[in-house]
C-alpha cells in the first residue's frame, strides 16, 4: 500500500508537470519511402496535422524510424519543449518501443507518446484509393492527437526476473534449448509428455542432408540431458495450468508415475513375463511391447516403465506381479501416485513438436487397405537398424524385399483436400530414403511421384542430383489410384505424367506415402495454458515473422521448431539455440519493466458493490469488507481492462487506456462525415494483429474505418458504444481474440456479454441491430478482418439519415453517467 | 494413433491364455470375482446354483489370460484357473488396444 501511494504521488507531480504548460505536440509523418507515400500525401497529412488544436510542429520524413528521424525527434523535444508527441507510421506493435525510447532519451516520459497507424491500417490496405487514404491518414492522426492531448506520464513498475527456464517438449529442439540455458548456468525444468525425450528425431533413421545417423549424434545429447546437474527432466508429464506474467510464472506440472524406481538398471529381466501385449507406439505399431517397457534402446531417462493403462494392475488392485517377481533389483513399485509439481520460472520455451498426416482419408491411395501401403514414418522405422525388422526393409504383407518401390510426395501437404501449405520437409526425406535403399539394395527400382521438388537448403541440391545419378526415376504427377493385385500384394500405380501430358501405370512392390507435418493433435491445449495466437493452420504464432521469429507476443514466452512451423533438424535447433539466447537475456537482466497499462481504483468513489472483482480474470481485485473499498493488486493486474464497464460509479481508471482518451478519439474521427464512417475497437493481441495482417498482406478493403486500440476487448465499455452512436457514428466493430484464446484468460467472454445487452437495447430502442458487429479474428485473420470491414461497408451504405438521427437522440449525451460527461471528459488538461 | 496393420512380430508373441473353472454350486454370490477380475471377463449368470445365488460366468468372446486373482479372492474356493494352451498376437489385441487408447479401458480405473 505504501508502494502505491508513493507511485500515486509521482504520477501526479508528473502530471502537474506536463500540465502546467498545457499540450505541446510534435507530429512527424512517415514516408516509409514509398510504403506509405506511394498511396498517400504524407505532406498534406503533415500540414493538416500542423492545424490540429495543440501541435506546435508537425513534419514528414522519409524514414522517421531511422536514426536521423529519432535525432530530428529528441532535437525538437528539447528545442521545442513538446511534452507529446505522435508519429505517424507503421504499426506499434513494431516500432513504438523504438520511439518510446527515444522519446526517454530526451527527456519525455514514454506515455506521452502516441502512434497513429497509418501503414498497415491505410497505405497497404487502401492502395488504390489515395484520396480516400489520405483522408484516413488524416483522421487517423487527429484521433491521435486527441488522444495524445489527454495522455498522462506513467511510472512503470520493475519486476525481478525468476532465474529458472521451463521448457515443454523434449524433442530436439526442447532438448537443445534446455541444454543452452543449463550451460548458462540456469536451472532448467524440462517436461516431456511421452516415456522418453527424443521426439521425432529419435524414431528417423539418416538425417537430410548430410546422412548421418540420427540416434547417433541425438543420443549423446540425450543422455546429457539426462546427467546435467541443472536440468530437471519430468518425463510423462504435462503442463497442468500457468499463471504470471514475463519473469513470474508459475507453472502446475502434473507428472505420472513410472512405476519403475531410478534404481533399474535397464537390464530388460522384467519384460519376459509380461501377459499383456500391445503395439510399439514409437515404432508406428510395427513391433509389439508389453505393458512394462522401454519405448527403444537409447531412451533417456534409462529406466523400464509401466503402461498402466495396459497393465493388469490398473483397476489398484494387485492382480499380476510378474515383473516384480522378475527384477532382481526389485525397482517395481505399483505404489507410486501421480505428482503435482509446482515450478516458479521466469521464461517458457515451447517446443512441442508436431505430427504426421493420417493418409486414411484419401481412400484412393489404400492406405489401411493395402498392407504394403506404408507412410514416410513407418518407412523410417523398417530401415531402422534399432527398428523392428533390425533395418531389413521388407514388405508388411509377405515380408520380403521390395524389388521396385514407389514414394509419393506432398501427401497432406500443398492440397486443399488436406493441409494447403508445403510440409517443407519431404521431399528431401524421400532422396534421403531413395539414396539409402539404393545403398542397401543397389537394384531396387525406385521411383518418385512428385508435383515439384524443393531442394532449397544447404546440400540440398547436391542429394538431389546424386540420386538422379544413381538411377532414381522422378516422375511428375502424382498416381490419381493405387490398385492391389490380391494374389501377390503388389500395386499398380495410375496417374498422368504432366511434362508429358501422358496417362502412366507403374507395378511396383510397395509404396511409401511421404506424409506431411502437422500441428500437434492436442496443441490446442498447450494454446490455451499459454495464451499463444496461432496461424490458420495451427502452427504458433511468432510476435514477428522476421524480427522476433522466436518470441510469442507474450513476453517471456519463446518458441522453437516444428510446433511453430514445418522445418528441418537444423532449423528446429537453430531456433532453439535462438530461443534459449532470448530467454538468456531476459534473465541475466535479472528484471523487467511492466507496462504501467493497469488498473487503479478511487477509494473516493468505490462503493465496494465487488462487480470489478468478479469480472477480473486474474482475481486482482480484492475487497475490504470492512472499509467497503476495492483495490487492485498492480503486480497481478495485467491491464484487460475488463473491470472498468463493470463499475456504475466510474471510479476505475485504466492507465494509458482512460476513459476520455478513448472518448476522445470518437470525438475526432467524428467531427466530419461521421454518418458515412465505421468505428473498429480492435485488441492489442489478436484483431489489431489481424489488421496488421490484412497490411502486410496487402489485403484491400474499404477506406471508411478507423481503429481504435485497446488491449483487450473487454475494455470496450458499452458508454463507448453509444457514445460513438450519439455522435453520429454509422457502424460500431467490436473484435477481439476468439473465444477460448484471449490473450486474458476469458476477459473477452465480458465482451461477448456486454455487446449482446448493447443489440437488446437498441432493438428496444428501435435502432438498425446491424450498426453494430462483433467479430472475433485471430491475428492471422487479416482476410477476416477486411470482410467484416466490407460486410460492415454493405451495411452502412443502406443506413439512412433517419436512421443514424434516431441513434444520435437515443444515446444522447444527457443519458451518460455524471462525471463522464465527454465534453468535460475531452477538455485538454 | 491408430494402430491397424498386425505388429511385424506378432508371430513370436506368446500370450498365455488362462482357462477358468467355475464350481457353480460353492458360490455363494459375493460377486467380488466379477468385480476384482482385472480383464472384466465375467458377468453373473442368470440362472441360479443349488444354493440360490447366481455364479459367475465367461462373458462371451472375452479371454482369461490366468492372472490367478479370482482364485486368491473367491472366499468359497469356487473359482481358479490354469493355463491351457497360448497364442500368437492377434486382431483382437489391436482392437483391445484401441479400446484401452480410446479411454474406455482409462474410464473404468476412476
Ligand atoms: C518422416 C520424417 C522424416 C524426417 N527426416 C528428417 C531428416 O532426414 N533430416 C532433418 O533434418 N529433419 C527430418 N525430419 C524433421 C525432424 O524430425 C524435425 O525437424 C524435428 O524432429 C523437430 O524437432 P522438434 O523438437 O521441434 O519436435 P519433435 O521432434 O516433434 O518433438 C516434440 C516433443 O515434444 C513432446 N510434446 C508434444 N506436446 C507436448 C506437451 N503438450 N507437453 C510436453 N511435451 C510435449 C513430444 O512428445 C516430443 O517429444 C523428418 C520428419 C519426419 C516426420
Ligand atoms: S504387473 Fe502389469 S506390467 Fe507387470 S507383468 Fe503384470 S501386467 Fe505386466
Ligand atoms: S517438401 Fe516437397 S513433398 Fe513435402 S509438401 Fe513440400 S513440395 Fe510436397
Ligand atoms: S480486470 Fe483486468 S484491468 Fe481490471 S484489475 Fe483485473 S487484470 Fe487488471
Ligand atoms: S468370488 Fe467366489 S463366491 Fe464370490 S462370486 Fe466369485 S465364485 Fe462366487
Amino acid at each position: 500500500m505504501a508502494k502505491k501511494g508513493k507511485a500515486d504521488r509521482q504520477d501526479k507531480v508528473a502530471r502537474r508537470a506536463t500540465a502546467e504548460n498545457g499540450p505541446r505536440i510534435g507530429v512527424y509523418v512517415c514516408h516509409c519511402g514509398l510504403n506509405i507515400d506511394g498511396s498517400l500525401d504524407c505532406e498534406e497529412v503533415a500540414k493538416y496535422a500542423s492545424s490540429l488544436e495543440g501541435v506546435v510542429l508537425a513534419k514528414d520524413s522519409m524514414y522517421t524510424c531511422s536514426d536521423a528521424g529519432q535525432e530530428q525527434i529528441k532535437s525538437d523535444i528539447r528545442e521545442h519543449n513538446l511534452n507529446r508527441v505522435v508519429v505517424a507510421s507503421c504499426t506499434p506493435r513494431l516500432h513504438e518501443p523504438t520511439f518510446r525510447a527515444a522519446c526517454v532519451e530526451a527527456g519525455l516520459n514514454a506515455y506521452l507518446f502516441e502512434m497513429a497507424n497509418i501503414r498497415e491500417h491505410c497505405s497497404w490496405v487502401h492502395l488504390h484509393d489515395r484520396q480516400g487514404a489520405t483522408e484516413k491518414a488524416k483522421d487517423l492522426v487527429k484521433m491521435s492527437v486527441a488522444r495524445a492531448r489527454l495522455l498522462q506520464p506513467q511510472v512503470e513498475t520493475e519486476v525481478p526476473i525468476t532465474p529458472r527456464a521451463l521448457v515443454v517438449g523434449g524433442g530436439v529442439a526442447g532438448i537443445q534449448a534446455a541444454l543452452d540455458l543449463a550451460d548458462a548456468g540456469y536451472k532448467v525444468y524440462l517436461v516431456e509428455k511421452e516415456a522418453s525425450i527424443g521426439g521425432r528425431m529419435a524414431q528417423i533413421d539418416k538425417t537430410f542432408p548430410t546422412m548421418d545417423c540420427s540416434i547417433c549424434i541425438l543420443a549423446p545429447k540425450m543422455s546429457e540431458v539426462g546427467r546435467h546437474p541443472n536440468i530437471e527432466l519430468m518425463t510423462l508429464s504435462e503442463v497442468e495450468s500457468v499463471d504470471g506474467y514475463i519473469g513470474n510464472f508459475h507453472v502446475r506440472v502434473k507428472k505420472k508415475p513410472r512405476y519403475v524406481t531410478d534404481d533399474c538398471t535397464y537390464c530388460g529381466d522384467c519384460i519376459k513375463d509380461c501377459p499383456q501385449h500391445m503395439p510399439n507406439e514409437f515404432d508406428c505399431g510395427l513391433s509389439t511391447r508389453r505393458a512394462i517397457y522401454s519405448p527403444f534402446a537409447q531412451a533417456v531417462p534409462a529406466t523400464y516403465l509401466i503402461d498402466m493403462d495396459s497393465c493388469m494392475n490398473k483397476h489398484g488392485i494387485v492382480a499380476c506381479d510378474r515383473c516384480y517377481q522378475a527384477c532382481q533389483h526389485k525397482c517395481i513399485d505399483f505404489s507410486q501416485q501421480e505428482e503435482i509439481l509446482d515450478l516458479d520460472v521466469g521464461t517458457i520455451i515451447v517446443c512441442t513438436g508436431s505430427d504426421v498426416y493420417d493418409p486414411t482419408p484419401l481412400t484412393e491411395l489404400g492406405y489401411r487397405r493395402f498392407p504394403n501401403v506404408i507412410t514416410s514414418l513407418e518407412f523410417e522405422r523398417l530401415i531402422n537398424a534399432g527398428g523392428p525388422t533390425g533395418g531389413n526393409l521388407i514388405r508388411p504383407s509377405d515380408k520380403t524385399v521390395p524389388k521396385s518401390v514407389g514414394f509419393l510426395q506432398c501427401i497432406g501437404s500443398r492440397s486443399k483436400r488436406s493441409n494447403p501449405y508445403c510440409s517443407n520437409i519431404c521431399c528431401m526425406n524421400t532422396i534421403k530414403d531413395a539414396l539409402l535403399i539404393r545403398e542397401h539394395w543397389p537394384d531396387t527400382k525406385i521411383y518418385v511421384f512428385y508435383m515439384d521438388i524443393r531442394a532449397f537448403g544447404k546440400g540440398f541440391e547436391d542429394l538431389l542430383m546424386r540420386a538422379r545419378r544413381e538411377g532414381v526415376v522422378f516422375i511428375r504427377g502424382i498416381p490419381g489410384e493405387i490398385l492391389q493385385d490380391d494374389n501377390s500384394y503388389s500395386l499398380k500405380l495410375i496417374g498422368e505424367n504432366t511434362l508429358l501430358s501422358k496417362l502412366y501405370e507403374y507395378e511396383v512392390d510397395m509404396v511409401i506415402l511421404s506424409v506431411g507435418i502437422e500441428p500437434r493433435k492436442d496443441s490446442a491445449v498447450v494454446k490455451r495454458l499459454l495464451s499463444l495466437p496461432s496461424m490458420a493452420d495451427g502452427f504458433f504464432m511468432e510476435a514477428h515473422p522476421k524480427l522476433r521469429p522466436v518470441d510469442t507476443p507474450t513476453g517471456g514466452i519463446f518458441l522453437a521448431g516444428c510446433a511453430e512451423g514445418p522445418k528441418d533438424i537444423k532449423d528446429s535447433v537453430t531456433q532453439a539455440s535462438a530461443a534459449a539466447s532470448r530467454a538468456n537475456i531476459l534473465m541475466a537482466k535479472g528484471k523487467v519493466t511492466v507496462e504501467a497499462i493497469t488498473a487503479r481504483i478511487d477509494p473516493e468513489r468505490c462503493t465496494g458493490c465487488g462487480l470489478c472483482a468478479r469480472v477480473c480474470p486474474y482475481g486482482a481485485i480484492l475487497v475490504d469488507e470492512e472499509t467497503k473499498v476495492a483495490t487492485v493488486v498492480e503486480a497481478a493486474c495485467t491491464g484487460c481492462g475488463a473491470c472498468c464497464p463493470e463499475c456504475n460509479f466510474g471510479a476505475i481508471t485504466m492507465r494509458h487506456f482512460e476513459d476520455h482518451q478513448i472518448l476522445a478519439q470518437i470525438d475526432a474521427l467524428a467531427e466530419s462525415d461521421a454518418g458515412g464512417k465505421i468505428l473498429a475497437f480492435c485488441c492489442n493481441w489478436c484483431s489489431y494483429a489481424g489488421a496488421d495482417f490484412s497490411g502486410v498482406s496487402r489485403i484491400q478493403y474499404p477506406a471508411e474505418v478507423r481503429i481504435v486500440r485497446t488491449m483487450c476487448s473487454g475494455r470496450v465499455d458499452p458508454k463507448f458504444v453509444e457514445y460513438a452512436f450519439a455522435k453520429g457514428i454509422a457502424a460500431v466493430l467490436v473484435s477481439g481474440c476468439h473465444i477460448g484464446d484471449c490473450h486474458y484468460i476469458n476477459a473477452n467472454s465480458q465482451t461477448e456479454k456486454r455487446v449482446q445487452r448493447l443489440w437488446r437495447k437498441m432493438a428496444r430502442l428501435g435502432l438498425n441491430k446491424e450498426r453494430l458487429r462483433l467479430a472475433w479474428i485471430s491475428a492471422a485473420e487479416g482476410m477476416r478482418f477486411s470482410q467484416e470491414i466490407s460486410a460492415l461497408k454493405e451495411i452502412v451504405e443502406k443506413i439512412t439519415p433517419e436512421e443514424i438521427e434516431k441513434g444520435i437522440e437515443a444515446f444522447a449525451p444527457k443519458r451518460l453517467p455524471k462525471g463522464e460527461h465527454p465534453d468535460e471528459a475531452t477538455r485538454p488538461v | 494413433m491408430k494402430f491397424w496393420r498386425l505388429p511385424l512380430d506378432a508371430e513370436e508373441q506368446i500370450i498365455p491364455v488362462g482357462r477358468l473353472f467355475i464350481i457353480a454350486d460353492r458360490c455363494k454370490g459375493c460377486n467380488f470375482c466379477i468385480e476384482f477380475c482385472p480383464n472384466k471377463v465375467l458377468e453373473a449368470s442368470p440362472d441360479f446354483n443349488r444354493k440360490g445365488y447366481h455364479p459367475p460366468v465367461m462373458k462371451p468372446n472375452h479371454e482369461c489370460n490366468n492372472c490367478g486373482l479370482c482364485e486368491v479372492i473367491c472366499p468359497e474356493f469356487a473359482i481358479y484357473s490354469t493355463v491351457e494352451e497360448k497364442r500368437r498376437f492377434t486382431e483382437v489385441d489391436l482392437v483391445r488396444y484401441e479400446e484401452m487408447s480410446s479411454g474406455e479401458g482409462k474410464g473404468e480405473q476412476e
